[in-house]
C-alpha cells in the first residue's frame, strides 16, 4: 500500500502538470493585441529584438517608438497604419527591410534613388553588343571587339548551373580579359556567389565573416564566423585573366557580396560607383494583422572584417559614373573604362 | 602457458558442445506481444520564435505503432515497450494569410516496472529513451524558412491500467504518460541562418535538456476492446513540447481523438515448441 500511496501522489502530479502546462505553456511567448496599437508594438519589438545594424546605423530605437508611438491610435485604418509603420522602418535606411501588406510592400528606395543611374540596358546591348550575344543560367555574354569577354548577369537568383559556367567561361577563353557587369544587380542567393567565385580562385580563399545576433539586446552578437570558398573540382574551366568587375550603387545585397569577395582577389579590379551595401542577411517575420516584415538580421563581414553595409568602393583610381551625355551618343563610360583598363594591361 | 590456455579453449568449447547437444527445453514462460498501429487526428498549436511571434492554429495527424511485451528478465515485473509515431501538423496564423507545417517522426524504447494490485489494476513506473526529428516549415519566411526538431531524450514513463468488463466486452482502460528527464536536443542560435550552418559553424547547436528549457509530456489514454482476437483501440492523445533555448522559444501543442487495431500474440521458437504447462504472462494484465 505504501507503493500505491506514492504512485498515486506521483500521478496526481502529472496530471496536474499536464494540465498547467496544456494551459499555459512553460515558457511563456509575448503576444500582441490584432489593433494598431498592437501591430505598432509588435513590428517595434521585432526590429528591437532582431535588427542587425542599429549600431552601424547610429539609430535610436527607442527614439524612433516614442516619435511614431504617438501617431498610431486604435482608431487609424489599416492604411493609415501602413504608412507611419512604413516610415518608421525607413528610418533604418535599409533596402533589406520591407513591410509588406495585402496592398502594399513598403521599400526605403534612398539607398540608390539618390545616387547617378549608372547602368543602361540598351545602351550595353545596342552599341556594344549590337543585339548579339548569347543567353544562359541568367547570364548574356558575348565577346566584345577588342577581344574582351563581356558577361551580364543581372540577378544573382538567376541560378548558376557548373555546366553553364563551363560553357561560357570555354566560350570567352580566348579573350585577353573578361568583364562581369552586376551593375544594378539587386542580389539574389549567396549559393550562386560561391559557385561563380570558385572560377577565379586558384586555392582556399577566406570569403568573410558571418555574425548573427545572440539575443534581444541591441549588441548581442557572436563572434565573427570564417567562412571559405574553394576553387572548382578539377576539371572545370577556370579563368585566370584579368577581370573587371562594373559596379553600381544598384549593385545590392549578394551581389554586393560578390563584389566583397571578388575585390581581394588578385587580377581583379572593381570599375564603376560604389555598391549599394546590403550586407544584412534578412529574416522574415509577422504581425497579428498578417502583414510580414523582412529585414537585415545576420551580419556578412568582408574578409577584413569590415562591414559592406554602406557599399564597396571601387578599386582606387576606378570610379566612374556613367555619363549621361556619352550615353546618348553610345557610349557607356563605366564599360569604356573597363575595356580600356583590360585593353592596355594596366 | 600456451599449453594452459590451449586446455581452457578446449575446456570451453566441450561446455559448449554439451550444452548444444541437450535437448532443447520447451518454454515453460511465454510472453505474448501486444501491439497497436493507431491513426489520431485532432488540434495543433506550433508556436516558434524563430520562425514567427505568433502562434499559429490547425489540425494535427499521427501515425502510431506501440508494442508491449513481458521482459524475459523477470517477466512478472518488467514490461518493454517500443512505440513510433509519424506526426503531420498543419496551422494557420491569426490572419490566415500564412501556414506553418510541421512533420516530425519518433521513436522509443522503455522498460517499466509494474505492480498489480487489487481490482485488476496495474500501475507502472519506469523509464524510457528516444529521439524525435522533425522540421516545421514556414511558407512565408525566406532565409528563415525552416526549423528543425531534433531530440535525443531519456524519459520517465508510467502507466496505470485497469481491465473491467462493459457490455460483455473486456475492455482496457490505459493512461500512460511520458515525460522527458533530460537528454540532448537541437537549436540554432537566436539569429543564426541555417546557411550559416550549412557553412559549418555547428558550434553550440546541442543543448542539454532539463525542465527549464525543454518540457515535453505525452499524455494517453486509450481504452482497448477485445473483439474476439482483435483489438479496437479508441482513446485520446495530448502532447505538449515547451522549449526555450537561446532566446528561441518553441511550443506545440496536439490534442487528438485516438482509433486503432491491434492484437495480441505468441512467438513460438518452432524447435522448442511451449511446455503444457506453461505460464503466460501479459504486458498487459
Amino acid at each position: 500500500m505504501k507503493h500505491l500511496h506514492i504512485i498515486t501522489r506521483i500521478l496526481s502530479a502529472i496530471i496536474l502538470l499536464a494540465a498547467a502546462s496544456a494551459t499555459q505553456g512553460c515558457h511563456p511567448i509575448e503576444e500582441w493585441d490584432d489593433n494598431p496599437r498592437g501591430n505598432f508594438e509588435a513590428l517595434w519589438t521585432i526590429l528591437d529584438e532582431h535588427y542587425c545594424f542599429f549600431a552601424e546605423k547610429e539609430v535610436d530605437w527607442q527614439a524612433i517608438h516614442d516619435e511614431y508611438a504617438r501617431k498610431v491610435s486604435n482608431k487609424m485604418t489599416s492604411k493609415e497604419l501602413f504608412y507611419v509603420c512604413a516610415d518608421m522602418l525607413n528610418e533604418l535606411r535599409d533596402g533589406h527591410t520591407n513591410l509588406s501588406a495585402s496592398f502594399n510592400t513598403s521599400y526605403y528606395r534612398k539607398w540608390w534613388s539618390d545616387y547617378p543611374q549608372n547602368y543602361s540596358e540598351r545602351l550595353v546591348e545596342q552599341y556594344y553588343l549590337n543585339f548579339n550575344f548569347l543567353s544562359a543560367a541568367g547570364f548574356d555574354y558575348a565577346v566584345l571587339p577588342q577581344n574582351i569577354g563581356y558577361v551580364r548577369y543581372s540577378s544573382f537568383s538567376a541560378g548558376i548551373g557548373e555546366g553553364n559556367l563551363d560553357e561560357v567561361l570555354m566560350y570567352l577563353n580566348t579573350c585577353d580579359g573578361l568583364i562581369i557587369d552586376i551593375r544594378d544587380n539587386g542580389g539574389g542567393s549567396m549559393s550562386n556567389v560561391e559557385t561563380l567565385v570558385r572560377r577565379f580562385i586558384t586555392s582556399r580563399t577566406l570569403a568573410g565573416y558571418i555574425s548573427h545576433k545572440t539575443g534581444p539586446g541591441h549588441n548581442d552578437f557572436s563572434e565573427p564566423y570564417p567562412y571559405y570558398f574553394d576553387p572548382a573540382e578539377r576539371g572545370r574551366v577556370m579563368w585566370g585573366k584579368p577581370v573587371v568587375v562594373l559596379t553600381s550603387r544598384g549593385t545590392f545585397s549578394a551581389a554586393n557580396n560578390f563584389v566583397s569577395v571578388m575585390k581581394y582577389i588578385p587580377e581583379v579590379t572593381i570599375v564603376g560607383a560604389r555598391t549599394g551595401g546590403g550586407s544584412g542577411m534578412p529574416f522574415n517575420s509577422e504581425l497579428p494583422n498578417g502583414w510580414g516584415v523582412r529585414f537585415s538580421a545576420c551580419s556578412v563581414l568582408d574578409c577584413k572584417g569590415q562591414t559592406t553595409e554602406f557599399g564597396i568602393d571601387p578599386t582606387p583610381g576606378c570610379a566612374i559614373d556613367l555619363d549621361p551625355q556619352a550615353a546618348l551618343l553610345g557610349h557607356d563610360t563605366i564599360l569604356d573604362f573597363a575595356i580600356a583598363r583590360l585593353t592596355s594591361g594596366i | 602457458m600456451m599449453k594452459k590456455f590451449i586446455l581452457l579453449l578446449a575446456g570451453m568449447l566441450s561446455a559448449y558442445g554439451v550444452k548444444a547437444s541437450e535437448p532443447a527445453m520447451p518454454d515453460s514462460i511465454v510472453r505474448p506481444v501486444t501491439s497497436h498501429f493507431t491513426y489520431s487526428i485532432g488540434s495543433a498549436l506550433i508556436a516558434n520564435t524563430y520562425l514567427t511571434p505568433l502562434k499559429y492554429h490547425g489540425w494535427g495527424m499521427l501515425l502510431g505503432y506501440d508494442r508491449t511485451q513481458a521482459m524475459r528478465l523477470r517477466p512478472e515485473k518488467l514490461v518493454q515497450r517500443i512505440a513510433a509515431g509519424l506526426d503531420i501538423d498543419r496551422t494557420e496564423n491569426p490572419a490566415g494569410n500564412a501556414s506553418m507545417w510541421r512533420l516530425t517522426g519518433d521513436f522509443s524504447y522503455g522498460v517499466n516496472y509494474r505492480w498489480r494490485l487489487p481490482y485488476e489494476i496495474t500501475v507502472a513506473g519506469g523509464v524510457s529513451t528516444g529521439i524525435d526529428l522533425g522540421v516545421v516549415y514556414n511558407n512565408r519566411n525566406g532565409n528563415n524558412p525552416v526549423a528543425v526538431e531534433a531530440a535525443w531524450t531519456v524519459n520517465v514513463t508510467g502507466a496505470v491500467m485497469w481491465r473491467h468488463t462493459l457490455v460483455g466486452k473486456k475492455v482496457l482502460f490505459t493512461y500512460r504518460p511520458t515525460i522527458p528527464l533530460t537528454g540532448v536536443f537541437f537549436s540554432p542560435d537566436y539569429g543564426e541562418l541555417f546557411y550559416e550552418i550549412s557553412l559549418g559553424n555547428h558550434s553550440g547547436l546541442a543543448h542539454c535538456a532539463w525542465w527549464g528549457n525543454y518540457f515535453r509530456m505525452e499524455n494517453l489514454l486509450t481504452a482497448d476492446i477485445a473483439l474476439g482476437g482483435t483489438q479496437l483501440r479508441l482513446g485520446f492523445r495530448n502532447s505538449i513540447l515547451s522549449t526555450r533555448v537561446n532566446n528561441i522559444t518553441t511550443r506545440v501543442v496536439t490534442c487528438a481523438a485516438v482509433i486503432g487495431v491491434g492484437g495480441t500474440w505468441m512467438s513460438v521458437n518452432p524447435y522448442k515448441g511451449i511446455s503444457p504447462d506453461a505460464r503466460i504472462i501479459s504486458a498487459t494484465y
